[in-house]
């Protein structure tokens, strides 16, 4: 098949992590590649692609999204939080609390993407059931096998006050 | 190095204790450990953070002896320029070798600052210690207070993105390099045509080299496009063989045997025995899988010295490679290991010598970072492996042969000879183990062919004590006289609901329930499964896995738990669903749509306990969790559902 070389970009206005951002960026290019390249936001990994992992996960308006097939321009004038902005002036939310506690991971690389979900599912469902958690969660994929940790993470950052 | 404070003391020696040191290309010395004025202590190892939390280990040691935070010990890991030699992150031995070297380091440290330090002291004071000829690092290690609570040091950078992995790691003024890969391993490029790559802006160059083909350009949406614009053809004529045709390829093509035991008489054993039952059990490939995919930046200093940030298992072995790749002095190579995303086994050490050539050819730092797919497509993966066993038993139900052959793809059959033996009594045993020529590029896996070797053996027990009308964990027991497997197996039953369980049930759920029981020996520790499922029509769900664990001396149990947890999970997707389909050295399954892992709602209820015998050193707890796991599912899947199976994975086969 014939594809035309071609690169038409244009300028987006994004909120990060609170902060206004002109993107300038082929509106096809994905959120992933965007947060990554453009504004050095590594936090939010690379695991596959297409939206099968989770590591990618980050929250547009609230909502765990997965930026690696969401085209950056249909963020324009929306609010992204990355697992970045959820700290608060270096006071870690309480899913990133319970997570450090229980070592909720091994490696790590997933960690930002279950984060990022669990903090979702706190911020609507304030004491989730070990099944909405599962439920909320089986888009990830941890290939260390930290789940039963995970588990017990959300759950501990659901008693301490959630998403607050 | 601290360079903002005076050095108090320095403690150099072998980096690894004992008979480990003994048997390698080891340096003498080097320095292990670092006091400063300013009350901080550096460690230094070659051993790699890849998920197993040895950072956290090392840290909780060191303090443990120093008695200060784990958080006031800085943990230098696997970069060559700063660390002692290390041969790589493998086996479960990390604690066992450099971990018990480092307590020791910090014992002569303390012994030392217990005399009182002379703040004026300009010079510091450097302690040479020995190896572990004397017992004395293990004693150190012995007496360590275990560590309580899960929490590492290395956490909060994980909760916040702020831990750096190669596949995000960037400097500035990186260009971004893309490889234009066969479909199909082995395949011969024909033609290539980059004349449209060219016209992308932000292209910068089209490299062919040795055999290597890539595009580098300047941003990675760039070099994306420009490969994306490479039209290539390949010529694919090369191996026939397919996941479907592999078991029968194995048989055909594998090699003359090399014993592994031969104690009696195998074949006068079977001829003698009152039963003989015999079974063949099959193994497919199965990739690591893991979650960050292979990456690496490269820097040519101007003095043609290079800097690689890369993702590795060994950062001394990946700089020999790239110099003899590169035929550059490996003192002039810097591996920089940074946090690893996961690893099991796998790691490309290519991508760094594919960093290195473009940007060796485009005069520019250059990343190179694997997509899925390419992952999938290039990672090597677990080998294939047939086991054949024909075992003789008689009338008391004792094992009097077992004669057992393997045959592990790949030309590398150590691999495939870890956990080949058999801990079983039967006086005439004999263990074979060949090798067989391999369509995929394979490579390590967690427990490497323990879990595969694991899996016939566990199986084809349970095979016997049911035509025997045994019960599984008293025919494991009546041909078990290793105290140390006894003591495992006897502590899992207690664990579970095992001795009471019933014969055939359903769950509320509607599914049939089963037990099953499995029992292994890795990296110097002993572990036994239960695993109890429930299955309906050809979904098992896994429900419960209870695990007696046994590594000696435990020192951090959190730590230990998380990755037996982990292993159960890794291995329940082996048993369950995981296979690597390909044909022709093409691999189809390249994808987490086409190749399905564990995720969060398959996980059971996973209870384990630590035998923790004081008595005995430590050994490793990063891999033998997986060992026993597929058989304990296989063995509770034939319980509940009397279907027989011989293979895996299993799903597919109810």
């Amino acid at each position: 098949m014939f594809r035309f070389v071609v690169d038409s970009r244009s300028t987006m206005n994004i909120s990060i992590n609170k902060s206004n951002h002109d993107i300038d960026a082929n509106p096809e290019s994905s959120l992933l590649d965007v947060l990554q390249q453009n504004l050095q936001l590594t936090g939010t990994k690379y695991g596959c692609g297409e939206g099968n992992c989770g590591a990618c996960t980050v929250l547009v308006d609230g909502e765990a999204t997965r930026s690696c097939i969401t085209p950056v321009g249909s963020v324009a004038g929306r609010k992204v939080t990355t697992v970045e902005g959820l700290a608060d002036d270096g006071q870690l939310n309480p899913v990133q609390e319970a997570f450090v506690e229980e070592s909720a991971f091994q490696c790590g690389y997933c960690t930002p993407g279950f984060v990022i979900s669990a903090t979702a599912l706190l911020s609507r469902n304030s004491a989730p059931s070990v099944g909405e958690i599962k439920s909320a969660l089986s888009g990830h994929i941890c290939r260390c096998g930290a789940y039963v940790r995970i588990v017990k993470a959300v759950q501990n950052a659901a008693d301490s006050g959630g998403s607050k | 190095m601290n360079s903002d404070t005076q050095m108090l003391i320095r403690v150099v020696g072998p980096p690894f204790a004992g008979v480990i040191q003994q048997t390698g290309a080891s340096p003498d010395s080097a320095t292990l450990l670092e006091v400063f004025a300013d009350g901080s202590v550096f460690v230094y190892s070659g051993k790699v953070e890849y998920g197993q939390g040895i950072r956290n280990s090392f840290a909780q040691m060191i303090a443990s002896v120093l008695e200060r935070d784990a958080e006031d010990i800085q943990v230098i890991l696997a970069d060559t320029a700063r660390v002692p030699f290390d041969r790589g992150t493998t086996g479960s031995a990390s604690t066992r070798t450099v971990g018990v070297q480092l307590a020791k380091a910090a014992e002569a440290a303390k012994a030392v600052i217990a005399k009182g330090l002379d703040p004026g002291d300009e010079l510091g004071i450097e302690i040479v210690i020995s190896g572990d000829e004397d017992g004395v690092a293990v004693d150190a290690f012995n007496s360590l207070t275990p560590h309580q609570g899960a929490a590492r040091v290395d956490g909060t950078e994980r909760v916040t993105g702020s831990a750096v992995y190669a596949h995000d790691f960037s400097l500035d003024g990186t260009a971004h390099g893309r490889l234009i890969r066969p479909p199909a391993n082995g395949a011969k490029l024909v033609r290539l045509d980059a004349a449209r790559a060219e016209q992308v802006p932000g292209f910068i160059q089209l490299v062919q080299v040795d055999g290597l083909i890539g595009v580098v350009a300047e941003t990675k949406e760039a070099a994306d496009r420009a490969a994306s614009f490479v039209r290539a053809r390949w010529d694919e004529s090369g191996d026939y063989v397919s996941d479907w045709s592999m078991p029968a390829a194995l048989n055909d093509r594998a090699s003359e045997p090399v014993f592994l035991r031969d104690d009696g008489n195998a074949l006068e054993g079977l001829t003698g025995a009152a039963e003989v039952i015999s079974g063949t059990y099959y193994a497919p490939y199965v990739a690591n899988a893991q979650m960050e995919p292979s990456a690496a930046s490269v820097r040519w200093n101007d003095d043609g010295s290079l800097t690689v940030w890369c993702s590795n298992r060994a950062p001394f072995t990946e700089q020999a490679m790239l110099s003899s790749a590169l035929g550059v002095d490996a003192d002039k190579i810097r591996v920089i290991t940074q946090e690893v995303g996961g690893s099991f086994g796998t790691k490309s050490q290519s991508v760094s010598l594919e960093a290195a050539i473009l940007a060796r050819e485009s005069g520019r730092i250059v990343k190179v970072a694997y997509t899925r797919e390419e992952e999938f497509s290039t990672s090597t993966v677990r080998p294939a492996a047939l086991m054949e066993i024909n075992a003789g038993v008689d009338d008391a139900g004792k094992l009097v042969a077992w004669d057992y052959t393997a045959v592990h793809a790949g030309d590398n059959a150590f691999r495939g000879r870890r956990g080949a033996d058999s801990p079983y009594d039967a006086p005439s045993t004999r263990i074979r183990v060949a090798d067989s020529p391999s369509p995929l590029p394979h490579g390590s896996y967690r427990s490497l062919g323990g879990a595969v070797n694991h899996f016939g053996r566990e199986v084809h027990i349970d095979v016997i004590a049911r035509q025997l009308g045994i019960d599984p964990l008293e025919f494991r027991l009546n041909n078990l006289s290793h105290p140390r497997y006894r003591r495992v197996l006897e502590r899992v039953a207690e664990m579970s609901v095992w001795q009471s369980r019933p014969s055939s049930s359903s769950s509320s759920s509607g599914g049939k329930i089963g037990f099953g029981i499995a029992v292994g020996f890795d990296a110097g520790s002993y572990v036994a499964q239960i695993a109890q499922v429930s299955v309906e029509g050809s979904v098992v769900s896994v429900e419960r896995v209870d695990v007696a664990f046994d590594c000696g001396k435990v020192f951090n149990p959190e730590g230990a738990r998380n990755q037996i947890e982990g292993s159960v999970v890794m291995g329940l997707g082996t048993a369950l669903w995981e296979a690597v389909e390909f044909d022709g050295g093409r691999v189809l399954s390249n994808g987490f749509g086409a190749y399905r892992v564990p995720r969060i709602t398959d996980v059971p209820e996973i209870s384990v306990e630590f035998i923790d015998d004081p008595a005995d050193d430590p050994s490793g707890a990063g891999e033998p969790g997986i060992v026993p796991i597929a058989a304990a599912i296989a063995n509770a899947v034939v319980d509940a559902t009397g279907i027989a199976l011989d293979r895996l994975p299993i799903e597919p086969q109810l």
